[in-house]
Formats: C-alpha cells, sequence, structure tokens
C-alpha cells in the first residue's frame, strides 16, 4: 500500500493575498514533513477559478518548490487537463519532463478532462470535445517524451516533426494516470493501461467492483506509454488523533466544507447538455456515496448532506488501520489524501495527524524491506563525477572567427 | 461558502401563497420545452439570493419556457426566470419570476407549486431550423409594443441549428419557489419529473431581456452557455419538502408530507 498526500489547494474567504500564500506555504510545510516521515507521494490538481475549492492552477510550479524541498517523495502533476485551450500537449511534455529532470525522476503525470463548466466555459472549451483531446493528449505525450523525431496528425492536435527536449529523467518515462471521477473512466484507463487515480468517494462495494474489472482490463491492455501503469489509487480525508472523538470533532467538519465547496461548482452536466459528460463529476459521486445502503441516491432532501461517505480516513490509529485494511482488500494499492480544506484545521494539528499516522498507521502496511528500501532515493542519480564534469566542451576559439 | 444577500422581506413582496399543500402531482402532456443557461455578471451573484441559498461560480441563470398542449389547466404556454444556485449541497435554481397565457395556469402555478406567475404572452414556436421564444406583457404582444403601449418584450430569444442528443443528456434542477404556506413563508421545493422523446441542442441569442419586468433589476444574461429544446411529458409531483429562506438547508429542511 502507498501512501500519498494530495492538494486542491483550498482557499478560505474572504479571499486575501495572505490567505493564499499561507495555504500554498502550509502545504509546502507539509510536504517536507512528510518526504521525512516516508509517504510515497504528494499529487496536486490542475484547475481553474475554482474559488474557495482549488487555488492550484499551476500545479507544476508548486511542484517544482516541493521537489526542491525534498528528497524522495514522488511528485505528482495531477492532473494536467488535457484540453488545447487550456495546455498544449508539447507544452505538457515539455514541462513534465523539466520537472521529472529537476526533481531528479520522481514525476507521475496525471492526465484528465475537466469535469466544471466554471473552468471549461472560462477558456471557450468546447465540452463535447475533452474526451477526444483527452485520449490524444495520452497518446502523444509518451511518444514525445520518447522519439526523437515526432511529428502528429490527429483529429485534435498536429504539429510537424520535431525533437521534443528536454527527455524525462526517468526511463523510458514518468508512469501515466488519469484521474477517475466518473464510473466508467476507470475502464479507459485499463484500456491504455494507466493507472486509475481516484479522485471521488465510492462506497467499498463500487470500488472493489470497478477495481476488479480495471485489472482485468489492464492485464490486456493496449498501452499508449512505453509500460502499463497498473495501479489503483484512491482519494480520502486525513485526520489522525489518538482520540477518536477529537479525530471526528476536528476532521468531519473539514470533510463537510470540502464537500460542499465541490458542491458549489458548476458542472459541466448541468450547464451543457452534451453526451461527453454524464454525470455531475466528483459532487455526484459524493451525494451518492451518501445514499442509502443500497446505493441509491438519498430522497430530495436538500439537508442530506451531513452524512459521511464510507472509510474516509478519520479516526483513531486503530480505526484507521482497520479501514485501510478494508481498501487494501477491495484491490486498491494507494491512498491519496487530503489532509486540510479551507485551513479549518490548524498547521500544527495537520502536521501531527501525519506523525501519528506516519507512526502508527504506515508501518502496518510495510514490510520490514519496504521500510529499509524507503531511506534510498527512488532513482538513481548519475555520478557524473565532479561538478561541472557535465559542461559543455569550450567551444574553439576559431569558431568565433 | 457564500450565500445569498437578499432581503426576504423585500423578496416575499407579491410571493405567492399556498393555502394548503397539494397531495396530488400535475401532469402536463405534450409539453416542447426549450431551457437556456446564461453566466450573469458578478453583482449579482449574491444580491439576488435569499440567504438559505448558495450562488454557484460562475454565477447563472435560466430561461425556460413550455408550450403545453394538455393539462388540467387546459392548453398553455409558460415561461420561467431562474438563477441557478445550490439548496444545500444540492443544485437548484431560485425561481425570480415567471409568465403564463392563461388565467387557470397562473392560478394553477401560483397556489399549488408557488411560482410566482403572472399573466403574459407567452409564445413558444418550433420551426425545423429553431426555436423562437416571446414573452410580452398580456395584451402587448402583437401590436402593443409597436403602438406604444408598452415598453417592449419582456424576454425574446432565437435558437437555430438543432443538434440532436441523446434523451438521457439533458439534466434537469428543481425550483425554489418563496411562498407563503402554511408553515410560513418558504422556498417550496419543486422537482418536475421530465419524459423527453426528443432532444436537440442549440445555438441561441437572447435578443431582449427586461430584467425589470421579471421582478430583478440585477439580472444581466450576457453570455449564453447552452440551449436545448425537448418534446416531453412533464410532471410536477406535489410539494415534498420546504426551506426557510433565511437558513442554511441544513438547518432549515422541513419535510410537508
Amino acid at each position: 500500500m502507498k501512501f500519498g498526500i494530495f492538494y486542491e489547494l483550498s482557499v478560505p474567504r474572504p479571499f486575501s493575498r495572505v490567505n493564499e500564500w499561507l495555504t500554498y506555504h502550509n502545504a509546502l510545510e507539509q510536504c517536507r514533513v512528510a518526504d521525512g516521515l516516508g509517504f510515497d507521494h504528494v499529487w496536486a490538481v490542475e484547475h481553474h477559478f475554482l474559488e474557495e475549492y482549488s487555488h492550484c492552477p499551476a500545479p507544476e510550479v508548486f511542484l517544482t518548490a516541493v521537489a526542491a524541498q525534498t528528497q524522495r517523495i514522488r511528485v505528482g502533476h495531477g492532473a494536467v487537463v488535457c484540453v488545447p485551450e487550456m495546455n498544449n500537449p508539447i507544452r505538457v511534455a515539455e514541462r513534465a519532463a523539466a520537472l521529472d529532470i529537476v526533481s531528479n525522476g520522481r514525476l507521475e503525470l496525471g492526465t484528465a478532462r475537466s469535469s466544471t463548466w466554471t473552468e471549461l466555459g472560462g477558456f471557450c472549451a468546447d465540452p463535447d470535445d475533452t474526451k477526444k483531446t483527452w485520449d490524444e493528449f495520452c497518446r502523444v505525450i509518451p511518444r514525445m517524451w520518447t522519439d526523437d523525431d515526432f511529428g502528429w496528425e490527429g483529429a485534435r492536435f498536429e504539429m510537424p516533426a520535431r525533437n521534443v527536449i528536454p527527455k524525462p529523467f526517468q526511463e523510458p518515462h514518468p508512469p501515466m494516470w488519469v484521474t477517475v471521477t466518473t464510473p466508467g473512466t476507470e475502464l479507459d484507463a485499463a484500456e491504455r493501461g494507466l493507472g486509475c487515480l481516484g479522485v471521488s468517494a465510492a462506497p467499498f462495494a463500487e470500488q472493489e467492483r470497478r477495481t476488479k474489472e480495471y485489472y482485468r482490463r489492464v492485464a490486456n491492455c493496449d498501452p499508449v506509454g512505453s509500460f502499463v501503469n497498473d495501479q489503483v489509487h484512491t482519494l480520502n480525508f486525513l485526520y489522525c488523533h489518538e482520540d477518536y472523538r477529537q479525530a471526528a470533532a476536528l476532521g468531519l467538519p473539514m470533510v463537510g466544507a470540502f464537500s460542499m465547496s465541490n458542491a458549489h461548482l458548476y458542472f459541466t452536466r448541468e450547464a451543457y447538455p452534451t453526451r461527453a459528460y454524464q454525470t455531475l463529476g466528483n459532487a455526484g459521486a459524493a451525494l451518492r456515496s451518501r445514499g442509502a445502503p443500497n446505493g441509491s441516491t438519498p430522497a430530495d432532501d436538500p439537508s442530506v448532506a451531513k452524512g459521511l461517505p464510507e472509510g474516509v480516513g478519520i479516526g483513531d490509529p486503530d480505526h484507521l488501520v482497520r479501514t485501510i485494511r478494508k481498501w487494501e482488500d477491495v484491490g486498491v494499492n494507494g491512498i491519496n489524501f487530503l489532509l486540510n480544506a479551507m485551513e479549518m484545521i490548524p498547521q500544527e494539528q495537520v502536521l501531527d495527524s501525519l506523525r501519528l499516522f506516519a507512526t502508527e498507521v504506515i508501518p502496518q502496511f510495510r514490510t520490514p524491506a519496504e521500510r529499509a528500501a524507503r531511506v534510498q532515493a527512488p532513482t538513481t542519480i548519475p555520478d557524473v563525477g565532479a561538478p561541472g564534469a557535465l559542461a559543455p566542451p569550450t567551444m574553439p576559439a576559431e569558431a568565433n572567427r | 461558502m457564500i450565500s445569498g444577500t437578499a432581503s426576504v422581506d423585500e423578496l416575499a413582496i407579491g410571493a405567492p401563497e399556498i393555502v394548503a399543500f397539494g397531495t396530488e402531482s400535475v401532469r402536463l402532456g405534450g409539453v416542447t420545452g426549450l431551457s437556456l443557461v446564461a453566466e450573469l455578471r458578478r453583482p449579482a451573484r449574491e444580491a439576488v439570493l435569499p440567504p438559505g441559498l448558495h450562488p454557484i461560480v460562475p454565477p447563472a441563470m435560466s430561461l425556460s419556457a413550455w408550450d403545453v398542449s394538455e393539462s388540467p389547466w387546459g392548453a398553455f404556454s409558460a415561461a420561467f426566470v431562474r438563477v441557478v444556485c445550490r439548496s444545500g449541497a444540492r443544485a437548484r435554481t431560485f425561481c425570480v419570476g415567471a409568465a403564463a397565457s392563461s388565467d387557470d395556469a397562473v392560478a394553477g402555478l401560483r397556489s399549488q407549486f408557488g411560482f410566482p406567475a403572472r399573466r403574459a404572452d407567452v409564445a413558444l414556436r418550433r420551426h425545423y431550423d429553431g426555436v423562437n421564444v416571446t414573452v410580452a406583457p398580456a395584451g402587448e404582444s402583437d401590436n402593443g409594443a409597436a403602438a406604444g403601449r408598452g415598453t417592449g418584450p419582456m424576454l425574446e430569444l432565437h435558437a437555430l441549428d438543432p443538434d440532436p442528443l441523446s434523451v438521457g443528456d439533458l439534466q434537469h434542477v428543481g425550483s425554489m419557489n418563496l411562498a407563503h404556506t402554511p408553515l410560513g413563508l418558504r422556498l417550496v421545493q419543486v422537482e418536475t419529473h421530465h419524459e423527453p422523446s426528443r432532444v436537440e441542442r442549440l445555438a441561441a441569442r437572447i435578443e431582449a431581456f427586461d430584467a425589470a419586468a421579471w421582478g430583478q433589476p440585477l439580472l444581466d444574461p450576457y453570455w449564453v452557455v447552452s440551449c436545448s429544446v425537448s418534446l416531453e411529458d412533464v410532471e410536477i409531483p406535489a410539494i415534498r419538502f420546504v426551506c426557510n429562506p433565511a437558513l442554511p438547508a441544513a438547518e432549515g429542511t422541513e419535510r410537508v408530507q
């Protein structure tokens, strides 16, 4: 089981320069602590215009800072929005490769297509096209990373042949993922050999069904990259405290506030009738997960928003070990945690929660060999000898004549 | 989380009265329905909603129209102006204004479901290549404006180039209507059930929108997001929930049956 931390970078109202600064710098401190505690991943989303919910439109900048301030934790660019109005795939490949180099080969690249009208509409993107452009991005980016002479004439993207540089540090390239919000996207992931980066709550039974089908299909996939990344990670909240009641008292309001801010986004399906968006994104998933025990949608009672999805990572260490065992049993091999929302939990308590989780819970899911391996850098850095050994040769004096 | 800032007392002026909550649903047959979503400018975001509702980002409103062949109120046409919002975590709209072409429909919409309907000339005309909707104060739709008796249409929109969609591609969102009820002044939650047989998406343009005539001068639908038209039957179930307009849904919701 891998453990990660996941950032939307949600900012409380009233908005101020200081509030945004504090959110970013608290998150960076959490990353440094998590790195030292043995967490495996830091993920940062790409969202635009999502006031309060996510002030993280440039994750590559945040993750570069994370990479510079940490030693071994992997940095998850999760996920790049694969919509050309927002990102050109060449720029995605270039930026990601540069981040992989700067981080000494610690990059994971997530892909997504955005589920809100707030974002797609803001960039004047056509919701009908996003699944197609996502598919094309997934196919061209790994080839830009590995081919020295890459050109493409596709349905939504084309370019004459160029050598897209730099190449990523990892050979053959960083692992690729797709964020899974709506049921069925895990099948898209499986067919392309992409890791399944869950970003919405799903009950255990539904997660088990979807995970099982993912593994069945990914075993026979036609990967878009040079290798298959057959991992399933899910998203959760984390607030760990020795006293279960205290954990709930602080953690549950955080979950509620985060879920509420998510529900207040303007989802594409609501704004724009299209075949391409059949659900309300993770807002719909969150409401479904709070439904009746048989999985049905709760009644239209607008006060039903107070319950919690099952399997949430809030409680004392024993509770969290039991909860994570259930996730393990349904086939999940990684959990990424949101540590805070709108800075509701004071930073010192977030850090205490991280430390307690790392001390009491993570070791329950590690073998002695894994614990020993985690002190090593994940990617071997080349021995380049003395500083300057890789510097270009001095140009002969006659070349300047 | 932001909430509405409109004065409930001011919103309540002229609000419909529901003397008793009905127990029967109302079925509308042979409905041509048009729904247009447009973004609003930011000053309207909180100002048009009561404190019990929450605006979305970006602020948006919906303009919808029905041409109904069969109903307990006879054949009629109606139009609705609603602000997209959230009640708790749930997608809703807040009905700012409504108009219907017959007295019976106005009375039914007001007294059974709390729509702030008033009599107007409402026309929804569907052509092979588009749909036109016009709403004008009663008696002014034909020559009234031209003769100088009126101030122009309350709403005029044109939608062209229908593109077929699946019937499941259309999302309908419930309406919160402010009304005097046996429980007091409440937001009445109206959940319409739609059974479409045909759905099309169109490119639309709003030619005229008189916000003041709809009761909320701040509404400025400046950026059209989408427009769809459907052929459908519609059921309006009896009211099940109402909300105190001054309280968040988690605290102010009451079940009425």
